[in-house]
């Protein structure tokens, strides 16, 4: 159990404590006086020491004083004379652990060795939790650096331009990408500038209303907006953000933003690809087209020959009309293709676009009437007149007229009262809003989800087939967007969004 | 001897040429420019050839060819089918609608696909009806 060290003058004292102590179990080393007390305990290094306190030569203080020297974890119980109150007390403020006082019973001394040895066993054990609490420490702090070094990277070496500002929305975090985008460097933005004076105001004002009290929103969906750079360059980005709580507490901003050039650029590249892909189709349909134009040529030169043979002026002339027309029809199909497989950019000018609106209408006034269908008009007055580009909206919307138009003529429903409605509309974000609807034969799922891929044109002399591939391309250059909604035997409508700019301003 | 023919197509360049063929090979040609008219024209003239063609507005030369082959006071007049759209697409057409319940239909006696030679036409007519 444990080893016991007792020093005291008195043998016949000694022997029968050591008696008691090793019946007890314990290991006990025995000294008549203090020196050879410390040499022993020197030796042996015991965990309690007893020791008395009159002794002659090296008193028991001494003895105590000299063991807390060496070893201050060693416990010391000293045994005082009856009535030594003094002597116990100054052995106690020299770290003396207990004392016991003459005479006493073995219990006595058990019961204080016992206390000893708990008490050793309790710093043993603070020592070790000590050390193991050190230990974890010093591993917390390693990991919260890492972690610390993590984020510090994360931010650093992010490909989205991150921003974050404290409460007041000045610039805490300015990560190299918002430095490359903005033109900015960290150092002079980082609790110098506020959000106001680099980001654009959308950006802004969300933050600004989200750090109110009053407000719950805390989030910023992903949104598209134009970012003017330290040296003006207007960037095209797409944002997101946040608004940082700490439990209840608003402690700042977050946004995020990409460059959106490349995305931009690839999403070009890919429209363009697809269309060269859609040429590749459109091959066959486009010899389907050619096949009608060359029956159109075969049959008027045919007409001619027998006009010329027959001396009949009457064909003859009949003859040479229907070449006439195939020409026309074939230049209008190279035209188409060609305009189809360009890359163009729209020219902006000033112009009305319900304007052009209705002269699409009037040109397609007379087809209409023909085929009994009612082509109605639906112009918001509100728009005015804006800077895109005319021939866009002019060919796009005569080509869906002209299948709206279509579509009722095709439609193999007993006769109805078909009708065709062009209207026109404003939206928020400068676009304008064409929609075209129909209440002809509509189309089924399958034939709409190949409605931009595949050439087929039903439409005899006058379709091209590539009507809605050069549609769908001229809104796409102008940034527009189009939506087809079609029900079979319920209608169409077909609704294209497009992008203006303010008349006058140079963006 | 001077038989009627009717010819139908929504495009009247090629009503033109097929008309003159038809007049050509000694016959006397009707037009119409879509099924519709070209239902009329057969119930009220009862012409003995029709020369069709298939994609065409209000009603398409599909339908117009089941109704043809499915009525009784009709089926007996031969029909050449004269389209862009070649045999086999429109034979596909066809079975499609069989399968869809409109029951079978005979093979059209004459299929000629464009463009065609003003003399291919004129045999295929004089094949037909002499």
């Amino acid at each position: 159990m444990t080893k016991i060290l007792l020093i005291d003058d008195e043998p016949d004292l000694l022997r029968v404590l050591v008696r008691s102590l090793n019946a007890d179990g314990h290991e006990v080393a025995t000294a008549l006086d203090g020196p050879k007390g410390l040499d022993l305990f020197e030796g042996q290094r015991p965990a309690v020491v007893i020791t008395d306190i009159k002794m002659p030569g090296m008193s028991g203080i001494e003895v105590l004083k000299r063991i807390k020297e060496r070893a201050p974890e060693a416990e010391v119980i000293i045994i005082t004379g009856h009535g030594d109150m003094d002597t116990a007390v100054e052995a106690l403020h020299f770290g003396a652990s207990d004392f016991v006082t003459k005479p006493f019973r073995g219990e006595t001394l058990a019961i204080a060795i016992r206390r000893a040895e708990e008490k050793i066993d309790i710093k043993r054990r603070l020592r070790e939790y000590t050390l193991d609490l050190e230990g974890k420490v010093a591993e917390a702090t390693v990991e919260l650096r890492r972690r610390s070094n993590f984020l510090s990277n994360l931010i650093r070496s992010s490909n989205d331009a991150i921003v974050a500002t404290d409460e007041k929305l000045a610039i805490v975090v300015f990560n190299p990408e918002a430095e490359r985008i903005l033109g900015y460097r960290q150092e002079d933005v980082v609790q110098r500038r506020r959000l106001s004076e680099l980001l654009p105001a959308e950006m802004v004002e969300f933050f600004s209303q989200a750090m109110q009290d009053t407000c719950t929103d805390k989030e910023c969906p992903w949104t598209e907006t134009e970012i003017a750079s330290r040296d003006g360059d207007r960037i095209p980005v797409r944002f997101s953000g946040s608004v940082l709580m700490e439990g209840d507490r608003k402690r700042g901003t977050v946004v995020f933003f990409q460059d959106l050039r490349e995305i931009k650029r690839l999403q070009r590249e890919l429209v363009h690809s697809e269309r060269l892909a859609a040429i590749g189709q459109t091959v066959a349909g486009l010899a389907h087209g050619i096949k009608n134009i060359l029956h159109g040529l075969k049959g008027g030169s045919h007409l001619v020959d027998v006009g010329i043979g027959g001396k009949d002026e009457q064909k003859l002339r009949k003859g040479w009309d229907t070449i006439k027309r195939s020409i026309e029809r074939m230049s209008n199909l190279v035209m188409d293709l060609l305009s189809y497989s360009k890359e163009r950019e729209p020219d902006y000018e000033p112009c009305t676009p319900n304007d052009i609106a209705a002269e699409v209408c009037d040109l397609m006034k007379a087809r209409a009437q023909q085929g009994g269908i009612d082509l109605v008009r639906d112009f918001d007055p509100a728009i005015g007149r804006v800077c895109m580009d005319p021939q866009t909206i002019h060919t796009v919307l005569v080509n869906l007229v002209s299948n709206a138009l279509d579509a009722c003529l095709f439609d193999e429903r007993p006769p109805r009262q078909w009708k065709v409605l062009v209207q026109t509309g404003s939206e928020a974000n400068r676009t304008i809003r064409f929609v075209v609807t129909d209440n002809g034969a509509g189309m089924t799922e399958e034939v709409k989800a190949r409605l931009f891929t595949s050439f087929f044109s039903t439409k005899g002399q006058q379709g091209t087939g590539l009507g809605l591939l050069v549609t769908r391309k001229l809104i796409q250059e102008h940034g527009g967007r189009i939506e087809v909604q079609s029900r079979l035997g319920e209608g169409t409508t077909v609704v294209v969004r497009l992008p203006y700019r303010e008349d006058g301003t140079s963006r | 001897m001077g038989k009627k023919v009717l010819v139908v197509d929504d495009d009247p360049d090629v009503r033109l040429f097929n008309t003159t063929v038809v007049e050509e090979s000694g016959h006397t040609p009707i037009e119409a420019a879509n099924g519709e008219e070209a239902l009329q024209m057969i119930r009220s003239e009862a012409p003995d050839l029709v020369i069709l063609d298939v994609l065409m507005p209000r009603q398409s030369g599909i339908r117009l060819y089941r109704q043809l082959k499915t009525d009784a006071s009709m089926k007996d007049i031969k029909v050449m089918v004269l389209s862009g759209i070649n045999k086999k697409s429109f034979l596909k057409s066809q079975q499609a609608l069989a399968e869809f319940g409109g029951g079978d239909v005979p093979e059209p006696e004459l299929y000629l696909e464009k463009p065609v030679e003003a003399d291919v036409l004129a045999t295929a007519i004089k094949k037909a009806i002499g």
